[in-house]
């Protein structure tokens, strides 16, 4: 009996915990700032916020399921707002600019999984090398200023709005669907998941696995370019380095979207609460004026206390 | 024999281990002996590995006693089990890839040093090179045991467990990946293990073995000890009615069917483990291929389903060039594989039944890359009707299911495809003697629909006893094609070792 109670709860901080946390983490900013935390204003502004990292994050989620890593989105996010902000300044239409500004990032991804599919490179090193790469020839064409003055028109992707919703908010909440329905209702999908579960076994069974995480690569690609353009639009100015904190916040918000939902494995749900978790812990330490660099060293306990309590629970559970 | 040294080493009362919704262990009374090896038999299910599991410290059983000669002891930890002497040589080897032998030897185990911190290698090797004198092993030191075959690895696997000085050796299928020569070597250092009074755990499906090697043998079905015995009490059917309560009067499906047109035609295959092949196989015939481990078993199947290129040679499939340079190739040509180590190469563990079963179908069943799940669950559940799956949700993850049952998924996964080449690698490894059976008739069934069959195995008796014909390969070569037909076990070895007529 006790046995039985003990796995229960350890199942259900392992499914849970990270969902639980996230409410903990809401109750506290909502008891010690109840006036200006819990408002209306305040958590649109959190989700206007988030929804740059949440389109960026769930490519890196498509990558991250086949066991791979992808170092390079903020890069490719910073070099596609340039190359737009760019081609915009020289009098391109702003429709045409963005499509070849994220034809370019999309293909800087293929290049990723080019090199780690095909090549052999670890992603690691793999993506490493391609975000410096990618990094300087973002410096090199801005020739490392900021990029200001875009046209009006530019202005609605990253700022305006349908009614009550932000345009931002309504492509976070596009991609996030998108990705859900490609993970979860089509072949790929499927592949995706065998493959980062027994890579073998999936080749062995007819499914070619260089093609499946070449493409990840890819869809990676082209969702940190829509990152980085909706970034670039809401700051209305593109700099050479606006997208490196993708980097690491999304890699961050996948592994806590591990331990959310589902066993040690990259969801998009799970990616999702990540995302909110980063937003709302950098929001709320803001409002209670905590100093930048102790929010940067919270987030990084908070990551460590979630995967460990999910592998804890986990342990228990054998 | 020496019966007058024998002590009582290690005693087990009333052992429990009780997991969600299963009870592994229903009160398990065990007692080891010093001198003597000991035979751990049952299907799978049956308890074993809990127990062995328990003992190792890697699960903590409810309830029970341990007495170690006499004295009550806990085993809460791993390093509890090494403190009492208890070492295990597991199925899966866990060797570090890219270490030499010699330092997997030592694996865990404090190195000798000098200078203070810096190892001595010197020392070391010394060491490494003592226990495999003792054992009666020769294996390469210095090279990343990845280098090595798969016997070389086991015996490395052996060797560590000898650099701890024990007192009860926890042997886990060891001789799987042998061959009889090597085996022979194995039962030699369990021997010699005996002689210096140490206690040997055997635990094997192959009775055979255990027939030849245990002193004692002990026999567990659903979480209980059903018979204590000495060997030479007991005989092959004896063990087997014990372990599954129903005497199987024949162990392999009565041939049906009959053999029809040529499907795969082989001609003059060459690779580099592969030299000048040449062979047929017709609709409905099951064809063995015998050899030694390493011969070239495992690449001829691989190199049929495009996992290896040829460099010369030329196949036909129902009478058109075949050449395939993929599995997807293959399988979208009609030629299947059931892999050699399923949890390797045939499952996806951390998934379910279902999503398992429809691997190698998906694109049969999706429009425009969508998936059809509702007929994806129906054709799932066809095929796992047809391998006779006992599955009670095929949401599970496949890890749940037994050996036996996981086998029957890579099954399943091959029959929804309905092959018209199927090839079988080792086809009822680690599978209990039960469903064995049942893989059995599953293969002959397919064969009786026109399937052509290629079965690899390390068992004997296997082949003999499913094949129409035996393709005898040796040194990637062609030694020899036999009719099955009075084909003894001695035969099939100096077949294996190349002679063309007994």
């Amino acid at each position: 009996m006790n046995t039985n109670k003990k796995t229960l709860i350890s199942g259900i901080i392992k499914t849970w915990g990270t969902l639980l946390g996230f409410l903990l983490l809401l109750t506290v900013f909502s008891v010690l700032r109840p006036d200006v935390f819990p408002t209306g204003r305040n958590l649109k502004n959190i989700i206007e916020q988030v929804a740059t990292l949440a389109i960026v994050a769930s490519g890196v989620t498509v990558v991250m399921i086949t066991g791979d890593f992808d170092l390079s989105v903020g890069a490719i996010a910073s070099l596609v707002g340039v190359v737009a902000a760019l081609l915009m300044k020289s009098g391109m239409g702003t429709f045409a600019s963005i499509l070849i500004a994220m034809a370019l990032g999309t293909g800087a991804g293929l290049l990723n999984g080019l090199l780690i599919a095909y090549g052999g490179l670890s992603a690691f090193v793999g993506t490493l090398a391609t975000m410096t790469a990618y990094g300087g020839v973002a410096l090199l064409i801005s020739k490392g200023t900021t990029i200001f003055a875009l046209p009006e028109n530019f202005r609605v992707l990253g700022q305006g709005s349908m009614g009550f919703l932000p345009i931002s908010v309504l492509i976070m909440a596009l991609t996030v669907l998108a990705v859900a329905l490609l993970l979860e209702q089509t072949t790929y999908g499927r592949r995706l998941y065998a493959i980062g579960g027994n890579e073998e076994a999936s080749f062995l069974s007819g499914i070619r696995t260089r093609q499946v995480r070449l493409i990840a690569f890819g869809v990676s690609g082209f969702f940190a370019s829509l990152g980085g353009i909706v970034l670039t639009s809401r700051l209305f100015s593109a700099h050479p380095q606006a997208g490196s904190p993708f980097m690491l916040n999304a890699a961050a918000a996948v592994f806590l979207g591990m331990t959310a939902f589902r066993e040690g494995e990259a969801n998009i749900w799970g990616t999702l609460l990540g995302v909110f978790i980063i937003g709302v812990m950098g929001n709320g330490l803001n409002i209670l004026g905590i100093n930048t660099y102790v929010q940067s060293i919270l987030t990084g306990a908070i990551i460590i206390f979630a995967v460990l309590l999910s592998s804890l629970a986990k342990k228990r559970q054998r | 024999m020496n019966n007058k040294t024998q002590r009582e080493v290690l005693r087990i009362e009333g052992l429990v281990k009780q997991y969600p919704g299963v009870r592994a262990l229903k009160g398990v009374d065990l007692s080891f002996n010093s001198g003597e090896v000991h035979g751990l038999i049952g299907e799978n299910g049956a308890g074993k590995s809990t127990l062995i599991k328990i003992l190792a410290g890697i699960v903590k059983a409810d309830e029970g006693i341990f007495r170690f000669d006499g004295e009550q002891a806990a085993i809460t930890s791993s390093k509890d089990a090494s403190r009492h002497g208890l070492c295990f040589i597991h199925q899966e080897l866990n060797l570090v890839n890219y270490f030499n032998a010699m330092e997997n030897i030592f694996l865990g185990h404090s190195y000798p040093h000098r200078f203070g911190p810096l190892v001595d290698w010197k020392q070391l090797k010394a060491q490494a090179q003592e226990i495999l004198d003792t054992l009666g092993i020769e294996l390469p030191l210095d090279i990343p045991v990845l280098h090595l075959s798969a016997v070389q690895r086991a015996m490395v696997a052996i060797a560590r467990a000898f650099a701890v000085k024990g007192s009860i050796y926890f042997m886990d299928e060891p001789a799987t990946a042998l061959t009889d020569i090597e085996k022979e070597k194995l039962f030699a250092v369990v021997q010699n293990l005996k002689e210096q009074g140490k206690t040997v755990v055997y635990v094997t499906h192959n009775l055979e073995d255990i027939l030849r090697i245990t002193d004692r043998v002990t026999i567990m079905r659903d979480g209980q000890v059903v018979k204590r015995s000495a060997t030479r009490e007991m005989t092959k059917d004896s063990l087997i009615s014990a372990m599954i309560d129903k005497s199987l009067d024949s162990a392999f499906p009565q041939r049906s069917g009959t053999i029809g047109k040529p499907l795969l035609e082989v001609k003059g295959l060459a690779n580099s483990r592969l030299d000048g092949i040449s062979f047929t196989v017709r609709s409905g015939e099951i064809l063995g291929i015998g050899g030694l481990v390493g011969s070239g078993r495992t690449e001829l199947l691989e190199t049929l389903f495009g996992v290896r290129s040829l460099s010369s040679g030329s196949i036909l499939l129902e009478g058109k060039p075949y050449h395939p340079n993929s599995p997807k190739e293959a399988i979208e040509q009609g030629v299947v594989l059931v892999p050699e180590e399923r949890r390797k190469g045939g499952l996806v563990l951390s998934r379910s039944i279902y999503e398992n079963i429809t691997l190698m179908s998906l694109s049969e069943v999706s429009r425009f890359g969508f998936l059809n799940h509702q007929e994806l669950h129906q054709r799932a559940e066809d095929a796992g009707k047809r391998v006779h799956l006992k599955a009670s949700q095929y949401t599970h993850h496949v890890a749940t299911l037994s050996g036996g049952n996981q086998q029957k998924v890579v099954f399943a996964k091959t029959v929804m495809r309905t092959p018209k080449v199927l090839m079988l690698d080792e086809p009822s490894k680690g599978v209990d003697v039960g469903a064995r059976f049942e893989i059995y008739s599953i293969i002959r069934e397919l064969a009786s629909k026109g399937a052509a069959i290629l079965v690899v195995s390390s068992d004997f008796n296997e082949v003999l006893g499913l094949a129409d014909r035996i393709l005898f390969i040796k040194d990637g070569s062609l030694a020899s094609v036999q009719n099955n037909t009075g084909i003894d076990q001695e035969q099939y070895l100096h077949y294996c070792y190349g002679r063309t007529h007994a």
